[in-house]
């Protein structure tokens, strides 16, 4: 008699779960080994998003975690192939929903690569300008939602005040605070209006101050460090090998960062550093993403000092429609504006991949051209993808007070895991 | 330490030299057609030889190319497993294209290799019916166990997108079954 027909009989509290059919997944409660298997998810608090955790526990101890993904599974790639070059990016940039433009980024700068086109400076400056605003908000709503799972609410209240006045921005620029379909293949969509300039101002006014405030709410608050330090550590090798990226790499002392070391548009014009931590552990991912954030206000000074004039896209009549001034006295700015609405732009055969560093990693696309109007393949590298299968190294053995705050670290977007 | 791709080229051609059918340059990148039972071999040397140092997992998927645009009307596609490599330390990318038979796709599971293409492989083996050989736990990662298909091959077509609703105005049948154009 297998182990779960016994306890079947033994126990009245056992509740199959629906849809596996492999019957491996059953909650139960071993009376003899005192072991409880259990679900938690898929719609959990803690789990920012539909993800569920099967969860073997020894008391309060957990003994082994196998994250369950698929809840989000919408088939993005899939959809890609039914758009043209241009529409893919609508579809991209709700992959990574807290990073928009580091997707709308990695697939335009592939397609660029395939079409052999250059980014005139401005449209370079605007794409960094909103890559690192995108990472501010990113990790402010990590730094938020880490500090509502160890029960620190007030930080959730603190950090998305801030990203409020970030996602106004965006939507100055781009009409939209999230999924902005902004960065095109040849520069960016619109140019930035007028007054961005104080807007911008405005908020590397207040960032840094309001940084130093969580370094005090949080950084030195004795019950969130007992909560975090030592716990769900993460070793460099197992990093590697399981290709996590970004700041959980960099928090267990992998001194990797595409901007610096594989850099892309002009961040090797910009100074900036590489914060690591050796520990490896959910504090030092904390500290990871406070460093970053102050290097990206950093970055942002430099940019906005740096911003060239100019043309803000690739101005090809071929690749981009017209100005509306053109149409009314040109025939041919008419055609040219007729084809790309209705067929839009052939891109020509090959493949090509290209990655940025998104806030949660390494993000790349990779592309595939038959020389049509659509992509023949869209693969989208995603960063949480990669970081949630390092969960079940990180959980075991620890509470399951422990495993909350791993996920919460983890920052996993459930959009991007399941794509 | 950078590894030009010239440079590159020609250390992975000296370092797998019969294992592999083609290897050339695409996109500044090193592009490598494998056969399946060189795979993992192959990877193996690639992460392993200090002169490539290619240790960093990027990505596993796979493209169909069964409706591809060749230039040679001739050439039919199939099914091309993708393993994409990179060096952290001499910077350079390998892309490692594997041909499949279309009917019967077995592939090597590399998670002996890089643990981290577990999800990959299960992925891969749902979205285009590849089965991977010695993969530690082969079932589905985003779809139901009832599912049936492939999603990602080119012969699964969209409910949405395959079916055109019947035109309501049209006077005729045939106007009708063709959406009123």
């Amino acid at each position: 008699m297998s182990k779960t027909e016994r306890t079947l009989e033994e126990h009245e509290l056992i509740q199959r779960i629906e849809g596996d059919g492999q019957g491996a997944f059953v909650e139960s409660y071993d009376a003899e080994a005192e072991v409880m298997t259990i679900n938690m998810g898929p719609v959990h608090p803690a789990t920012h998003g539909v993800l569920r955790l099967f969860l073997e526990l020894d008391g309060e101890t957990v003994m082994d975690c196998k994250p369950m993904i698929g809840y989000l599974h919408t088939g993005m790639e899939k959809e890609c192939e039914d758009q043209n070059w241009r529409g893919a990016v609508t579809i991209v940039t709700r992959m990574d929903y807290l990073a928009p433009f580091h997707n709308e980024h990695a697939y335009s700068r592939a397609v660029e690569k395939l079409l052999g086109i250059e980014v005139p400076p401005r449209g370079v400056y605007i794409r960094m300008l909103m890559s690192e605003l995108n990472r501010l908000t990113s990790h402010l709503v990590q730094f938020g939602t880490q500090g509502l799972d160890m029960g620190a609410m007030s930080a959730m209240f603190y950090g998305f005040r801030e990203r409020e006045i970030i996602t106004d921005f965006f939507e100055m620029v781009t009409g939209l605070r999230m999924n902005h379909g902004y960065i095109v293949p040849g520069g960016v969509w619109e140019d930035l209006p007028d007054g961005w300039q104080e807007q911008v101002a405005n908020i590397l006014d207040v960032m840094p101050g309001r940084l130093n405030e969580y370094q005090d709410l949080l950084s030195e608050n004795p019950i969130f460090i007992e909560r975090t330090r030592g716990v769900g550590t993460i070793t460099a090798e197992e990093c590697d090998t399981l290709g996590v990226t970004g700041p959980i790499a960099r928090a267990s002392g992998i001194d990797w960062d595409l901007r610096r070391d594989m850099p892309y548009e002009a961040y090797d014009e910009l100074s900036f550093e590489v914060p690591t931590q050796e520990q490896g552990d959910v504090y030092a991912r904390y500290q990871i993403r406070m460093a970053e954030m102050v290097q990206s206000v950093a970055l942002l000074e430099q940019i906005v000092d740096q911003m060239p004039d100019g043309d803000y896209k690739n101005m090809d009549p071929k690749l981009t429609p017209p100005p509306r001034s053109e149409l009314n006295r040109s025939m041919e700015a008419v055609i040219h504006h007729f084809k790309l609405v209705t067929q839009g732009y052939a891109v020509p055969k090959g493949e090509s991949y290209f990655a940025v560093e998104s806030p949660r990693g390494e993000l790349g696309a990779f592309v595939v051209s038959d020389g049509g109007t659509s992509p023949y393949r869209c693969h989208v590298r995603d960063p949480s993808f990669y970081n949630l299968q390092s969960l079940p190294v990180m959980a075991k053995g620890g509470l399951i007070a422990d495993l909350i705050a791993c996920i919460a670290s983890l920052d996993p977007i459930m959009g991007g895991v399941d794509r | 330490m950078r590894l030009e791709a010239d440079d590159a080229l020609d250390r992975v051609k000296g370092a797998l030299g019969e294992r592999v059918t083609d290897a050339h340059l695409n996109h500044g990148q090193v592009d490598v057609t494998v056969e399946p039972a060189n795979l993992v071999e192959v990877l193996t040397i690639l992460r392993d030889d200090i002169a490539l140092g290619c240790r960093f997992f990027t990505f596993l998927s796979a493209v169909d190319r069964s409706t591809f645009n060749f230039d040679d009307d001739n050439e039919q596609g199939g099914l091309e497993v993708l393993v994409h490599l990179y060096s952290p330390e001499k910077i350079w990318h390998v892309n490692l294209h594997v041909p499949l038979d279309f009917d019967t796709p077995v592939c090597p599971s590399i998670t002996g290799v890089f643990k981290g293409a577990e999800w990959h492989e299960r992925e891969t083996a749902e979205m285009f019916g590849i089965h991977f050989t010695d993969h530690p736990n082969l079932v589905t990662l985003y779809l139901s166990e009832d599912f049936e298909g492939h999603p990602m091959l080119k012969s699964f077509k969209l409910p949405a997108r395959s079916y055109v609703k019947d035109w309501p105005g049209a006077k005729d049948p045939d106007e009708a079954a063709a959406g009123g154009r």
